[in-house]
């Protein structure tokens, strides 16, 4: 068995064993740490207020940072996260079809799939030429037609890895001056995406040489690394796109604008 | 303990009673900041250097608890940058950034996780007043409000006096039990703004309301141990107001300071007593805009260009945010918004006891009190500085204001007053300040 062999049919079960052991020690502490305290009397506003309320308070931020830190909104938001890691970890082609084999009902993404490359979907959508088997074409030929000559795995995984590097750089400029805003947990959560978006490139364009012993490492390595993600996912800062955000920013609307009424 | 001393042997306890403060909201505060720095875009202080971003200033409470609450870093501590103070140094760079803050919560709102940074650092105050950490004007305020001897002091009582003879005159009956509404005042409105306390004793009068309100001061503000972490005297002022009011027994508490002591008597007391109150605790302007909307209240129109400013405490923590425009869009035609309004309304730069303990302030305080404060040489250096950066973060709302091009700034927090009168004056804006329930009875017809 190799490194693509382990990677894919051994480590996964372990893997989501310590994911969601992870998930239940997180929320568990919430439960634990939580204390019940007389609150006072909530201030009564309009429903309607409050829901419009609800969604200013997931909008405010996003558009905080346009306004006073275009770098960040640019490079963090949307190279990062809206273009980038989101779209790609979910929908890239080769990522459905991962998933599928692991979680049946996955499957149902496949229309949505995006292309690994402007050539994949040029020689499908454009070309019109029929794969001699159907399963690649199942990924290709997706909901988004033309468009994949734009949105495929390779311009986003370059926005990516650009937000990741702008994400680097601006922690070194804050440890430069000296500032101190940069946590362990910084470097391992950003070098640790760097490495798989750059992995996941090199596997997909068979580099650094085509040599299929080297493109099966290369892949395992990726697999892995995104396992090892997945894995520390509920220990490091990636926590925030499964819990921290969410509760986050509820919370706060449920105390500034349910309770105190500051809408 | 002095401000100059650093005593290691005081951190153990400091940190156990911190730990106290740990529950699901502060962890998730704690826990779930991804490091990103948006924080820093609206925080008043991070014009006087970003090391008093949000993020950073709190950081010292997450270095507190993080070997504490959390299995790697106390395994290795140096890595995850789980540690007290060092030296008497790193101990007085922490008291810097606790103390630039204003708890304006507007980290809060700008954080893409709802993160109070403002929040954390109250408490980082709480573990250096553990550490003799607390600015001795404030601490001599804490303790002469504990131990309920403000009177006792000459100056003082003559400041209150004179306000309660005033009042006396209006034909008010004090400490008056099962009336309607109980006004509460402090000392620090009665000495730093009594146009505010009068002008609500006139809106008394005018709605012909059953009220009352207490002779002596119960408080310098609300418990002013709250600003600085003092947990014990904050307790201990609370509860006692808390009996005072319960004995009064009215229906509603009144108050014309839209500072802390709004936020603190209508969402913190229950908290901090253990109890569900049995008086619901409004500010003035509530009360006039429900007078006006049921046409029991009318006003002249004020001629001058007036801007409101949202006092953080009265607005974004404590929900008034359109009620004080309403009321004020009666009383003038020509009230023009600053930039910043709403939930995103700027800090002026002196809350949480910044403003209070500032030179300026000191020499007031001094001269009111007739005494002379005692001030350490190192303790000063770090007073003259934070007046200099309370400065540099209250510009941006001077020059909102030079740009609204209003003659008059109405806010209702005798803070927010007192801090726009320094800065503006710094800045060289030439604007009137009144406080709110002081404009609108003025305008009263
Ligand atoms: S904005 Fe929130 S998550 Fe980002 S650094 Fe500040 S507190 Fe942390
Ligand atoms: S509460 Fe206000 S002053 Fe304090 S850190 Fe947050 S934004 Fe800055």
């Amino acid at each position: 068995m190799d490194l693509l062999d382990f990677a894919i049919y051994v480590a996964p079960p372990l893997v989501v064993a310590i994911f969601l052991f992870g998930v239940g020690y997180r929320i568990g502490r919430y439960i634990f740490f939580w204390r019940r305290k007389p609150s006072a009397l909530r201030r009564q506003r309009p429903l309607l207020k409050l829901f419009i309320g609800l969604i200013k308070t997931f909008l405010d931020p996003l558009i905080q940072g346009f306004k006073y830190r275009k770098g960040d909104f640019l490079g963090g938001l949307v190279a990062l996260h809206i273009l980038g890691v989101i779209p790609l970890i979910f929908l890239l082609g080769q990522h459905v079809a991962m998933f599928s084999y692991w979680i049946p009902f996955y499957l149902a993404l496949r229309p949505l799939a995006i292309p690994s490359s402007i050539t994949s979907s040029s020689l499908t959508a454009l070309a019109n030429v029929v794969p001699s088997s159907d399963m690649s074409w199942t990924f290709v030929n997706t909901v988004w037609g033309p468009l994949t000559v734009i949105l495929n795995g390779d311009l986003l995984a370059i926005l990516a890895i650009i937000g990741v590097s702008y994400k680097i750089g601006d922690k070194i400029v804050r440890l430069v001056h000296k500032l101190g805003n940069a946590r362990i947990g910084d470097w391992y959560a950003l070098v640790l995406l760097l490495a798989i978006l750059v992995s996941g490139f090199m596997a997909t364009h068979h580099l650094p040489s085509g040599e299929t012993g080297t493109y099966r490492t290369v892949l395992g390595i990726h697999i892995l690394l995104a396992e090892l993600l997945v894995a520390t996912l509920p220990f490091t800062k990636f926590w925030h796109f499964v819990f921290g955000y969410w509760y986050g920013k509820l919370h706060e609307w449920y105390d500034l604008k349910y309770n105190r009424g500051a809408l | 303990m002095s401000w100059e001393e650093f005593k290691p042997e005081s951190f153990k306890s400091a940190e156990t009673y911190t730990l106290k403060h740990l529950d699901a909201v502060m962890l998730h505060f704690f826990e779930d900041c991804v490091n990103c720095g948006l924080c820093e875009v609206n925080c008043p202080y991070t014009a006087a250097g970003e090391e008093y971003g949000p993020v950073e200033k709190a950081e010292p409470l997450r270095r507190i608890y993080r070997p504490h609450a959390q299995i790697l870093p106390k395994l290795f501590p140096w890595l995850f940058g789980a540690n007290s103070p060092k030296s008497k140094e790193e101990l007085d760079k922490w008291v810097e950034k606790a103390y630039r803050c204003t708890n304006c919560g507007l980290c809060y709102v700008t954080c893409p996780f709802g993160i109070h940074s403002g929040e954390m650092i109250k408490v980082l105050r709480s573990y250096l007043a553990r550490t003799g950490r607390i600015p001795t004007l404030l601490k001599m305020m804490i303790d002469t409000e504990a131990s309920n001897t403000l009177l006792e002091n000459e100056g003082l009582r003559k400041v209150w006096e004179g306000m309660i003879d005033r009042i006396k005159a209006e034909g008010v009956e004090f400490n008056k039990k099962n009336t309607k509404y109980l006004y509460l005042t402090s000392l620090a409105e009665v000495m730093m703004t009594p146009g505010s306390v009068l002008g609500a004793v006139k809106f008394f009068k005018k709605l012909n309301l059953d009220w009352t309100m207490p002779d002596k001061p119960l408080s310098m503000r609300a418990p002013i141990g709250s600003l600085a972490g003092d947990d014990e005297a904050t307790t201990i002022v609370a509860r006692r107001i808390h009996e005072y009011i319960k004995e009064i027994n009215p229906e509603y508490v009144v108050l014309s300071d839209g500072g802390y002591p709004y936020t603190f008597f209508r969402f913190d007391l229950p908290r901090i007593v253990g109890e569900k109150p049995s008086y619901k605790v409004i500010h003035i302007v509530e009360l006039v805009g429900e007078a006006l909307r049921e046409g029991r209240l009318k006003f002249k129109n004020a001629e001058e260009k007036v801007t409101w400013h949202s006092p953080c405490k009265m607005g974004r923590i404590g929900g008034l945010i359109d009620e004080p425009v309403e009321v004020l869009s009666k009383v003038s035609s020509n009230l023009v918004k600053l930039k910043s309004h709403g939930v995103f309304s700027k800090c002026c730069g002196g809350g949480g006891s910044i403003a209070c303990i500032v030179p300026p302030t000191q020499q007031v305080m001094e001269k009111v009190m007739g005494v002379s404060i005692p001030i350490t040489g190192s303790e000063k250096v770090f007073l003259d500085k934070l007046y200099r950066d309370m400065l540099v973060a209250g510009k941006a709302k001077v020059d909102e204001i030079r740009e609204s091009g209003a003659s008059t700034v109405v806010t209702a927090c005798i803070g927010c007053f007192h801090t726009m009168g320094m800065t503006t004056q710094a800045f060289g804006v030439n604007v009137k300040l009144k406080m709110l329930s002081e404009f609108l009875a003025e305008n009263l017809e």
